[in-house]
């Protein structure tokens, strides 16, 4: 079997080499030549790590899984990670491959994974994980999946069947807190009140019913989507009480403040990224810190060091205007990115739409983005559409109620890329479906300085 | 004005189907015609009669169920209105709800509301791709397009369909028709959604919707640069035009 085993890694490696130089990215075809050479290659490289965490859910993967890494790296332990958003089964074993030596030995001590949903029963039971996150359901892809509701129940037949795993849990999505009934160990994390203070209700939300009874949903408050205190008069199912909250959330340019409390301490913790959602990731770290004996300070500490991976809300400068690029894919995700937008300064906004396999080939999913909120943001200066469904997304925006004189088609990425960059405003947005974010990001770098780290965590204020 | 009732929203809105609502309205009111969208709820009041243009859209199978027991109950006033000429678009989960009944892979039939006739047998492969239908109104022939995914196989009895399979796979993958029209009803499982980038469709909706109220039987063009583009980019793409 060892053999075997080195035989599936070499040509991996050589795959992950020939791959990187011809210009790709290498975080998944390897996985694929390796599983062909040998079946087992993922199992037998797995039983060599004491602690695997999986993190699945429809958004915030990326970003929870390095923020995890993050917490655990800088308490000196050596980990895997998929850190490309490779999240099939061929990309978690690429990343398994890479951290071996060509013996096929790990030395490693744990590996943290993010796992696409519709992947995550047979990634999970290969690989027997220690610790689950689950973030949350929204809508995306289904085309690929099916009914969210079937995905959700994989997964819970899934987690039934896996011995000594823990939970955490999102407390304010009932999708997510129905997972609790499996019977393994759970702590939730979850905002704790009328954070946001709008009053936020788009009519996207996926769960206006029970899960379990199929009554509707009284919510107190939502935060974003349907995340947020609900309860079903039926059978009772509510927002359970959380053991890792958030609550007190201040966002600031470039960076949110938050009061968290963990049991019964509250942590401070200034993450160095704006955006909403992110919190919930944090408080995802946070639950999964208690799992894994890290303390919350601990956590705090790393987390206002995180960089935002590609398209995570990245930085970049051009001619001395910020610039921004964000990864969307599903309708709460996108809408979250629209309130971005929204932010008075001017501006000029590229939106790139692709319909590959990784993107979803089903783009109706746009149509249930609250675009309609553009209608009257007179800041934004032009929106440029690009991708291989660019005449769509200037569909969108025209129903929307958006200018048609501000919209503009670029189906090639590059010449999209310029043609936002030299926008008369302010501030530049790029929002890119998946596989139109590394085309983007590669444009996007030849003409634009990415912001290091260094300089972000200078503008912080540091820690006492 | 125009009352545009929208069914289920919270239940029956998968892929992006509201979208069909947001282009019937907006090209209403692009043309100065006054209009009103009603969103009705399960167990809330619809006056079909007041309805000028009905629309129901697909919802995951839970979803199906609560809904065809609500519009039971309103079997009915819907039969009759249909009969009227009211102007009905059904996708997907809408159209099946419809017909006869939808048999599941292990045998058994859940009644649907019998208005039309045609039957839906659950298939073992999920029928997912971009589809191009070919239509015809007004004595015109349209090539229509849009992204099907539905397990259902929808089999005709005596109805019309609504269009010719041009690439995809449409009610069953097997007899080369895709949806079903009688009277004013227009059944498909075209998502993508429908209406927006197939705006002749749209238009065509919007005309009977003003013939069955005897209004204006003219209805002004659009500039339709943008949903011709978005329409030539899939169907150029399927190798058609």
């Amino acid at each position: 079997m060892r053999i075997r085993l080195m035989a599936a890694i070499a040509a991996a490696k050589i795959t992950h080499y020939l791959s990187k130089t011809m210009g790709g990215r290498g975080s998944s075809l390897p996985g694929l030549i390796a599983l062909r050479v040998f079946p087992g290659t993922l199992e037998a490289l797995v039983r060599q790590v004491p602690c695997t965490v999986l993190v699945t859910g429809t958004n915030g993967k990326t970003t929870t899984n390095n923020m995890l890494a993050g917490v655990l790296e800088s308490s000196g332990l050596r980990v895997i990670v998929n850190r490309e958003g490779a999240n099939l089964i061929t990309g978690v074993t690429a990343a398994f491959v890479r951290a071996a030596g060509i013996g096929g030995r790990l030395k490693h001590d744990a590996a943290l994974l993010e796992v696409d949903e519709a992947a995550f029963p047979r990634v999970a039971e290969l690989v027997k994980p220690k610790v689950v996150i689950v973030t949350n359901f929204f809508r995306d892809q289904l085309d690929r999946y099916g009914e969210l509701d079937k995905t959700v129940s994989f997964i819970k037949t899934t987690l039934q069947k896996i011995p000594a795993v823990r939970l955490v849990l999102n407390a304010d999505d009932p999708l997510v807190a129905q997972l609790a009934d499996v019977g393994r160990p759970f702590i939730f994390y979850g905002l704790g009140n009328r954070i946001r203070g709008e009053e936020v209700q788009t009519p996207t939300r996926e769960a206006r019913f029970c899960p379990l009874c199929g009554e509707e949903f009284i919510y107190a408050y939502y935060h974003y989507s349907q995340l947020g205190a609900f309860r079903c008069p039926g059978c009772g199912f509510a927002r359970p009480p959380a053991d890792v909250e958030a609550h007190t959330v201040i966002a600031k340019k470039h960076i949110t403040h938050c009061g968290i409390r963990v049991k019964d301490s509250i942590t401070q913790v200034t993450l160095p990224t704006s955006g909403f959602y992110n919190v919930y990731n944090a408080l995802a770290v946070m639950g999964a810190g208690l799992w894994l004996g890290v303390e919350p300070d601990r956590v705090s500490a790393s987390l206002m060091t995180y960089v935002p991976a590609v398209g995570r809300l990245q930085r970049f400068v051009y001619k001395g205007r910020p610039v921004y690029l964000n990864l969307v894919k599903n309708p709460a995700g996108f809408n979250e990115s629209l309130n971005l937008i929204c932010s008075s300064e001017p501006k000029d906004v590229m939106i790139a739409l692709n319909d590959n396999h990784a993107d979803g080939r089903d783009i109706s999913w746009i149509w249930d983005v609250d675009f309609e909120t553009l209608e009257r943001q007179k800041q934004i200066l032009s929106y440029i559409c690009s991708g291989k469904r660019a005449e769509e997304m200037a569909l969108r925006l025209k129903y929307a109620g958006v200018p048609i004189g501000r919209i503009e088609v670029h189906p090639n990425i590059k010449s999209g890329v310029r043609r936002v960059l030299e926008g008369m405003g302010s501030v530049v947005y790029l929002l890119a479906t998946y596989t139109a974010l590394w085309p983007v990001d590669k444009v996007l770098r030849r003409h634009a300085m990415e912001v290091a780290d260094a300089d972000r965590l200078s503008s912080l204020p540091r820690p006492s | 004005m125009l009352t545009v009732c929208h069914l289920y929203p919270g239940l029956l809105n998968l892929y992006g189907d509201r979208g069909n609502i947001i282009a019937f309205e907006r090209r209403c009111r692009w043309r100065g015609i006054p209009v009103k969208v009603e969103e009705v709820n399960l167990g809330e009041v619809i006056d079909f009669a007041r309805t000028d243009f009905l629309f129901l859209g697909g919802g995951s199978d839970r979803e199906q169920e609560l809904i065809t027991a609500d519009l039971r109950t309103r079997c009915t006033d819907l039969a009759g209105a249909i009969e009227d000429g009211l102007v009905v678009l059904a996708i997907c989960g809408g159209y099946q709800l419809l017909g006869h009944y939808y048999r599941t892979l292990d045998g058994t039939e859940i009644p649907g509301l019998g208005i039309l006739d045609f039957y839906t047998q659950a298939g073992d492969k999920r029928l997912i791709g971009n589809i191009a239908v070919e239509m015809e109104f007004d004595g015109r022939r349209i090539q229509t397009c849009g992204f099907e995914n539905h397990s259902g196989q929808t089999f005709l009895g005596d109805i019309k369909p609504l269009g010719k399979v041009l690439k995809g796979y449409g009610n069953n993958g097997r007899d080369g028709f895709e949806g079903a029209r009688h009277k004013n009803v227009f059944c498909s499982y075209l998502h993508g959604p429908l209406l927006p980038k197939n705006s002749h469709l749209t238009d065509y909706l919007l005309k009977l919707a003003l013939e069955r109220r005897s209004h204006k039987l003219f209805i002004e063009r659009l500039d339709d640069s943008f949903e011709e583009s978005a329409r030539r980019v899939m169907l150029r793409r399927m190798g058609l035009k």
